[in-house]
């Protein structure tokens, strides 16, 4: 009875999948290179695992299309940059600056933004997005311009009693699989909170939501700040992965494109369709990558096809095998049972 | 008094560029109203229109047949006069294209569409680089309209008149089409409600195709327009649609006036910004969008639209 308790309060913290895919990415260093690819590219899926992930809290759950959401991504890793060169030479700090100051930048736009919704909030994010990545080409005493804020550190994770290294490629696996492990349960813990529920809900009716008291603003401005932070933390890791922050992540198309690994994988249908959909970009970019220059066209034609005949994605079609499946098994244990029976 | 005149250049300048905002704005515009889809391949499509130009106009541009030899014999301003009609008519059938992969996101939520037409962009993005290469290329233009005129000891690019009162006189042809025409009367009731214009017994499906390919086809013209002035890189689109999203929310989503005087408003601003700080030119648009915005939620001129579903 107490276990059964004890799973059901777990339940809103873990799930199966969360579990499979924990297994998945946490062994991920160890046989990553036996199939052929290498450990950086793990380092690369994880980051941009974060960042989908978070980026899905608006898209997916509260159905408001961001364009620019690179913007905070870039803002992210500018960030851990400067701080480490003007502030502090430590990897928390680095990392909380990185998610303020997305999550300060993130909150100011959705001030602008979150009365608005479909076509005109998209226009809106795209315009904020361009300001952002305008400023940060152009800025170039702080931000290095067009070549980028060079030699950012990895610095080591002290954590009280011990301090790891994070220099080498392991190493920082490890480390961003766990960062990614705390803000899945994190946001996972979140979507499926009462606050998850409302965001749904404006998502399927917002005015109605408004007639029933709720602030919807407030709702909307807080799933966009949160899903700002999310993108600072990723591009603060991101900026320790590549060894420095560049610009080109802040430009529309990039922030295409996490809309497009969001959608792909099954974003609006399922928590783990970001996942999926960010596992299949780099793969496909990797593959693809290898016999062709221009793997980016076969890309595009892929993911036209995707949202003109599967638009809920990969999730999307799992999810209705699976329910063939069930009614299936359902119909064959009916055709079982002795008939009269009852 | 003297500085308003040393900025005389840089207002034209600034003039030129917004009118040919205004004309990608519009064709953006027109698909917006009667569709409900964010078209993302505008500037992919803007860019293929003044690559298509490059072909029609020089030999190096991508057609080295020898049985166009004696096309290419032509003098430049035929080929550039041949390059400003065909080119739109060829992006304008790649914008129908589009259309029929459009069709199955009709009826669902409106970001589907968006999507596709994300996935549309990277597509003639690689198409581009894969036919053309990625280096920039150049337009060549007739002796006619290049070189300057000196007024008052400054100098007036020749080509800016001549992309302005160009844009100019789409514009007006454009406002004419919809104002004076049955099909132009047919675009304003579809993107005041598709839906009621169907059931009075007009064929919806192929007005949505002609309004695409017009649209699409606006953005190719201005491509070509731009093209000198910008040179002709496979990206450049985003420099134009960017600019247009900008123009369409500042003017008021739907007004076709709203986006003309957005647009030149949007022109001068990059302009004078570009007189005094050469950098800052293009972040001052977006300054001009938060500011007029915050003021006037709907933007200039507009009203309120099925798009604020």
């Amino acid at each position: 009875m107490r276990i059964g308790a004890l799973a059901r309060g777990m339940m809103g913290w873990l799930s199966p999948a969360m579990l499979v895919a924990f297994a998945l990415f946490g062994t991920l260093p160890l046989w990553i290179e036996a199939v052929g690819l290498y450990r950086y590219l793990g380092i690369e899926i994880l980051i941009w695992c974060i960042f989908a992930l978070g980026f899905n809290l608006l898209l997916g759950y509260t159905g408001l299309p961001s364009f620019g959401h690179g913007a905070y991504f870039g803002i992210g890793a500018y960030a851990l940059g400067l701080t480490q060169f003007h502030l502090a030479a430590s990897l928390w700090v680095g990392l909380l600056a990185a998610t303020l100051a997305a999550a300060v930048m993130g909150g100011g736009v959705a001030l602008f933004i979150s009365h608005r919704r479909g076509i005109y909030f998209a226009l809106m994010t795209i315009a904020f997005g361009q300001m952002f990545f305008f400023i940060a080409s152009k800025w170039t005493s702080v931000t290095g311009g067009e070549d980028g804020l060079l030699d950012i550190r990895r610095l080591p994770a002290h954590v009280g009693f011990a301090a790891f290294d994070l220099t080498g490629n392991l190493a920082m696996s490890y480390f961003t699989f766990a960062t990614f492990a705390v803000v899945t349960v994190l946001l996972w813990r979140l979507v499926h909170s009462p606050f998850g529920k409302v965001l749904r809900a404006i998502k399927q009716n917002e005015t109605r939501m408004a007639y029933l008291g709720y602030r919807v603003f407030a709702y909307k401005w807080a799933s966009f700040t949160l899903s700002c932070a999310v993108a600072g933390l990723a591009g603060g890791l991101f900026a320790m992965a590549q060894h420095g922050a560049y610009v080109q992540v802040m430009n529309l198309q990039w922030s295409g494109v996490v809309v497009l690994m969001t959608l792909v994988g099954g974003g609006l249908v399922s928590f783990w369709g970001p996942v999926v959909g960010t596992v299949l970009y780099f793969v496909a970019r990797d593959l693809l990558g290898m016999y062709t220059e221009s793997w980016l066209l076969w890309f595009g034609l892929m993911f036209m096809l995707v949202v003109m005949f599967k638009p809920e994605g990969v999730a999307g079609i799992w999810q209705a095998a699976a329910a063939r499946a069930g009614a299936r098994r359902r119909a064959r244990a009916v055709a079982l049972q002795p008939a009269g029976g009852k | 008094m003297d500085l308003l005149i040393t900025l005389g250049p840089h207002l034209l300048n600034g003039v030129a560029l917004g009118l040919l905002f205004a004309l990608v704005a519009l064709g953006f515009m027109l698909i917006i109203g009667v569709m409900e889809v964010i078209n993302l391949a505008h500037g992919s499509l803007f860019a293929l229109g003044a690559y298509v130009a490059v072909a029609l106009v020089t030999p190096e541009g991508g057609l080295r047949l020898a049985a166009l030899a004696t096309y290419f014999a032509f003098p430049l301003p035929a080929r550039f006069v041949v390059a400003l009609v065909v080119a739109p008519i060829v992006v304008g059938g790649v914008g129908m294209v589009l259309e029929v992969c459009l069709r199955r996101t009709y009826g669902r939520d409106p970001l589907y569409g968006l999507l596709l037409t994300f996935g549309a962009a990277l597509v003639l993005e690689e198409l581009i680089r894969l036919v053309w290469g990625p280096t920039e290329r150049f337009l060549p233009v007739p002796a006619a309209i290049t070189g300057g005129i000196t007024l008052g000891g400054l100098v007036y690019s020749v080509y800016r008149f001549f992309a302005s009162a160009f844009a100019v006189g789409m514009i007006v042809l454009l406002w004419l089409f919809l104002q004076r025409t049955r099909y132009g009367a047919l675009i304003k009731a579809g993107a005041h409600d598709s839906e009621m214009v169907r059931a009075l017994g007009v064929n919806l499906t192929r007005l949505r195709l002609l309004v695409f390919a017009l649209g699409t086809a606006l953005a190719a013209v201005a491509g070509i327009v731009m093209a000198p002035i910008w040179g002709v890189r496979p990206h450049v689109g985003v420099d134009a649609v960017v600019p247009a999203f900008v123009v369409i929310v500042l003017g008021g989503v739907g007004s076709f006036w709203g986006a003309v005087i957005a647009g030149l408003l949007v022109g001068m601003v990059v302009g004078i910004t570009g007189a005094f700080a050469t950098a800052w030119s293009l972040v001052s648009m977006y300054v001009l969008l938060i500011l007029v915005v915050t003021v006037r939620g709907r933007g200039l001129l507009g009203k309120k639209s099925v798009l604020e579903r």
